[in-house]
């Protein structure tokens, strides 16, 4: 196993998509929240403060306003794009027969991939949601405590957040094998196929009643592990709680990852 | 220094045989050539040796399949495809990669940079590298770990003359060190110079495994030439001692299935006048078109017409 994260960890670091896209998404992150936290300084210095504009500021500060649950988490989205090319690339440029010649445990290099990269995105996160805290903190220290306990519990869910979606997008581009297909469908699936399921519900008059079951589409669950604004009367309730959103969308990761290891291990390389 | 065993490959596509019962060893301290038309199954078989195909049939490196092998590049270098590796990824830290799953450090990369001659692009991107610097790139990756046995498909894809005669004195010296080398190629011409030993399949069948030599003598293109004015004694005379005889165009009888020196002392003793006695040793091109004949996977209806003056 030590060898196999060994060739993870130097196949990660040789690669200049890695650098650009963890760039990106600190980059991304620190000037979202930057940004924000500019926007509402001069909203509370010319308005001044309620106690209700403080309510999950941090929290959705920090996430670049993931956490309103009305919009995707733009580190996340970027950072997956590293879990969904640790596999593409294997099979777009037939890297996979020659890495498992230098490796011939599938199991081994099965799990390096999902544990270095996951790491790799676990601290990106968390850096890059520090960073921004910091910088709402130091733009916001006169009105609000950016940096509390609540902002410290959204940003580990944040994080858990986005390495669930990157072993999603890794497991997916694992089973189909194609790069670009995962890709489209990492940006597809959320902002496309879930809106439409959406519309579908809210159109046909069979399905009207049943609107509550959308709540376990997968990314409207893994949107509920970090919203702030919505209360849960119970963990699968409506809205889910963030063990609820937790529970589905990583239930639905663990599947896809299940499956990925089982064609891994089955089909030819 | 490690045999290598096949014994039973099988492998089937959507329930297509694409490789049949194959078993075959190669020994240490040679070469052996992988022979096939296209198609025949030669990388399926490959694929099958490293376990990186699902199918019937196993493979030992000295009594033990691939998959058991600690650190496998220390013992088996292989080379499957033509460009293995990212296009933007430098050749060194390809190899560092690599390097890396086996516990080897930077001092064998640039090593085996040097013996493939790449130092100069080390730091390159192989995205700009023709066939031929894939190739060699492809075969430091497999020399990395200082392997006792090689498998290597078609390596001389894409190299020009010049490499061509490298790899060929490359793998023959490395041969020479006691290792198993096990290659494929299409380039009969070099298999010639290069191989000890032949592995001969066809739509995934075996056709013929052992010494080149013998492979090539069995051919019946070899012949023996004789231009006589006494043409029809000959021919009969031969035909009585077991050999079978055809007239070429130019006259001249040629006979196969017997030495030229027994032929030499049959018109001797019986007093037939010789012009020409000549023996006609077939080419293992002749020797594979023979036996291959019918084994192809995807065979040309006819050549196209050819007109006087070329296509023009």
């Amino acid at each position: 196993m030590r060898d196999a994260l060994a060739y993870e960890w130097t196949r990660i670091r040789t690669l200049r998509s890695t650098w650009w896209l963890t760039g990106l998404a600190m980059v991304l992150g620190v000037g979202i929240s930057g940004l924000f936290s500019w926007g509402i300084h001069h909203e509370f210095s010319t308005t001044g403060v309620s106690s209700g504009d403080l309510d999950g500021l941090g929290g959705i500060l920090v996430t670049q306003l993931a956490a309103t649950g009305q919009i995707p988490s733009v580190i996340c989205f970027v950072l997956a794009i590293l879990g969904i090319f640790s596999w593409g690339h294997e099979y777009r440029h037939g890297m996979i027969r020659a890495s498992l010649t230098a490796l011939n445990s599938r199991r081994d290099l099965w799990l390096a991939k999902y544990l270095v990269v996951g790491a790799w995105v676990a601290v990106v996160a968390l850096t890059t949601l520090l960073l921004a805290g910091l910088l709402g903190q130091l733009v916001l220290h006169a009105y609000a405590d950016v940096l509390t306990a609540e902002t410290f519990g959204v940003i580990g869910r944040q994080v858990v957040y986005g390495v669930l979606l990157t072993w999603l997008g890794m497991a997916f581009t694992s089973i189909t094998r194609s790069q670009a297909f995962a890709l489209v469908s990492l940006f597809l699936w959320p902002l496309l196929i879930e809106s439409l399921v959406f519309v579908f519900f809210s159109f046909i008059p069979g399905l009207k009643d049943h609107t509550d079951l959308l709540r376990f589409l997968p990314f409207q669950a893994g949107g509920k592990i970090v919203n702030v604004l919505e209360n849960s009367s119970s963990t699968f309730g409506d809205p889910l709680s963030p063990v609820g959103g937790f529970v589905v969308f990583g239930g639905l990761a663990a599947v896809l990852m299940a499956a990925s290891y089982v064609l891994f291990r089955e089909r030819d390389a | 220094m490690a045999t290598i065993s096949a014994r039973g490959l099988s492998k089937s596509y959507a329930g297509k045989p694409a490789v049949v019962d194959l078993s075959f060893d190669v020994e240490p301290g040679s070469v052996t050539g992988f022979l096939g038309p296209n198609g025949a199954g030669k990388s399926t078989t490959m694929r099958l040796m490293l376990g990186l195909d699902r199918g019937a049939g196993s493979t030992r490196f000295d009594g033990k399949a691939f998959t058991d092998l600690d650190q496998p590049m220390r013992h088996v270098g292989a080379l499957l495809e033509a460009k293995p590796f990212h296009p933007t990824r430098t050749a060194r830290n390809h190899l560092r990669m690599l390097a890396a799953a086996n516990g080897l450090g930077s001092k064998r990369v640039d090593e085996v940079l040097a013996m493939v001659g790449l130092v100069e692009v080390a730091r390159a991107k192989p995205k700009g590298f023709s066939l031929g610097m894939g190739q060699r790139l492809g075969l430091a990756g497999a020399l990395l770990g200082d392997p006792h046995t090689l498998i290597l498909d078609e390596p001389a894809n894409g190299l020009d003359p010049q490499g061509i005669q490298w790899m060929r004195l490359f793998l023959k010296s490395l041969a020479a060190e006691g290792r198993s080398v096990f290659v494929s190629s299409h380039l009969l011409s070099e298999m010639a110079l290069m191989a000890d030993h032949l592995v001969v399949i066809g739509k995934g069948a075996m056709i013929a495994s052992g010494p080149i030599a013998e492979f090539v003598r069995s051919s019946q293109q070899n012949a023996v030439i004789v231009r006589t004015p006494d043409v029809e004694a000959l021919a009969r005379l031969a035909q009585e001692h077991g050999g079978a005889v055809a007239r070429e165009d130019s006259g001249a009888l040629s006979i196969t299935g017997l030495a030229v020196e027994t032929l030499g002392d049959l018109a001797f003793e019986n007093r037939i006048r010789l012009h020409e006695l000549t023996a006609k040793v077939a080419t293992l091109e002749e020797a594979f078109l023979e036996r291959t004949a019918g084994a192809e996977e995807f065979q040309a209806q006819g050549l196209p017409p050819v007109t006087e003056g070329g296509a023009g």
